[in-house]
């Protein structure tokens, strides 16, 4: 999976990777790795400008944490962040049933009269 | 090991403290590291940030190919191919550097904004009580002055408007409506020059006032105002012309 088939869906997925609690941008990589079972073909530096624009928007919330030693920049969804991620799944899933119904091959369509 | 640190871990790779070296990276990943800071436009405290979290990610991506056998050698250099080509991993920041410098500017020009006009009316104020419940600036030529005002007005409305549009098209607004760091750098810059117009008025009724009518101001006030406004003329006219040239590193 390329990163330009991803366009305009990394915001949404960005918000599900970190729903279930705060991480650093390595973190998220991996977790995005992991959950795409390795489909996902995203160099990592380019991730970092895309968790900087959801701060912006709001939707996360980033803070520099200590941990080992070492500082990471820590992200976390905002309130607006789930309430985005809820629609963005409304959206996708109404988008992703009819695209399967469309594709659907002529031979499983119900027959005309 | 922390509670976060076990909570950003996935298990299995790596774990960062526990035998982890210390962060004195990798001379390629400094190199990478440089590669990718030469590109990035933007305040030196900005592009730091940038630096130090790219950072802590290329050694969280080392640690866990050395988790996975290799060496430290080999793992920064898996890090960085993983991190991408330095000239994209600096443009992809283009666009926020620019929002981020574009609201700093419309921000600050709206702060100063009332302080700076605070000072003028003061001004205004004290002198005319100075000079006997004279119409104000009166000597200044009252078409002049009164033409001057209604610049100065116009010129305020265009930087408060330009500055909103700014903060609007880079802020939560982008949860609904399209992300435009591109118009938001515009649009400061045009918030800082129209600041700059309505400063050098000020500063030009002033200067009528002073030649006319010497006598008639209220020293410590305008001498105030002056300052103030010749201040944030420089500053806007540095921060337009940045946000300028931050808009053009935009593709």
């Amino acid at each position: 999976m390329r990163a330009e088939a991803l366009k305009g869906h990394l915001d949404g997925i960005l918000l599900a990777v970190l729903e279930p609690g705060p991480r650093h941008g390595y973190a998220i990589m991996e977790q995005l790795r992991v959950r795409s079972g390795g489909q996902l073909d995203l160099p990592t530096g380019t991730l970092y400008p895309a968790l900087h624009r959801l701060e912006r928007a709001g939707l996360v919330r980033a803070s520099w944490s200590e941990a080992g030693g070492r500082r990471r920049r820590v992200y976390e969804l905002t309130p607006a962040g789930r309430g985005a991620l809820d629609t963005e799944r409304g959206a996708w899933s109404e988008f992703s049933a009819a695209i399967t119904t469309l594709l659907r091959p002529a031979s499983l369509e119900p027959s005309a009269p | 090991m922390s509670p976060l640190g076990a909570h950003v871990r996935p298990a299995g790779l790596g774990m960062p403290g526990r035998g982890a070296p210390p962060d004195l990276t990798d001379p390629q990943a400094e190199r990478y590291l440089a590669a990718v800071m030469t590109r990035l436009p933007g305040t030196a405290r900005h592009r730091a940030e940038i630096i130090a979290e790219l950072r802590s990610g290329l050694l969280d991506a080392t640690d866990a190919y050395r988790a996975a056998g290799l060496t430290a050698e080999q793992g920064c250099r898996m890090a960085i191919g993983e991190f991408g080509d330095p000239a994209r991993v600096a443009s992809g920041f283009h666009a926020e550097i620019a929002a981020a410098q574009s609201r700093k500017v419309a921000g600050t020009l709206l702060l100063t904004g009332p302080l700076v006009g605070l000072l003028w009316i003061a001004t205004a104020l004290c002198s005319h009580l100075g000079v006997r419940f004279a119409i104000p600036w009166h000597h200044a030529g009252a078409a002049a002055t009164e033409a001057g005002l209604l610049l100065v007005a116009a010129a305020v409305a265009v930087t408060v408007c330009a500055a909103a549009v700014s903060l609007g098209s880079t802020g939560s607004l982008t949860r609904w409506l399209p992300d435009r760091p591109g118009r938001a750098s515009a649009a400061a810059a045009i918030a800082g020059f129209a600041a700059i117009g309505a400063d050098g008025l000020g500063l030009a009724l002033l200067a009528a006032q002073l030649d006319l009518a010497p006598g008639r101001l209220s020293p410590v006030p305008a001498c105030a105002a002056a300052v103030a406004s010749l201040a944030r003329i420089l500053l806007a006219r540095r921060a337009a012309r940045h946000c300028l040239a931050l808009r053009a590193t935009l593709s």
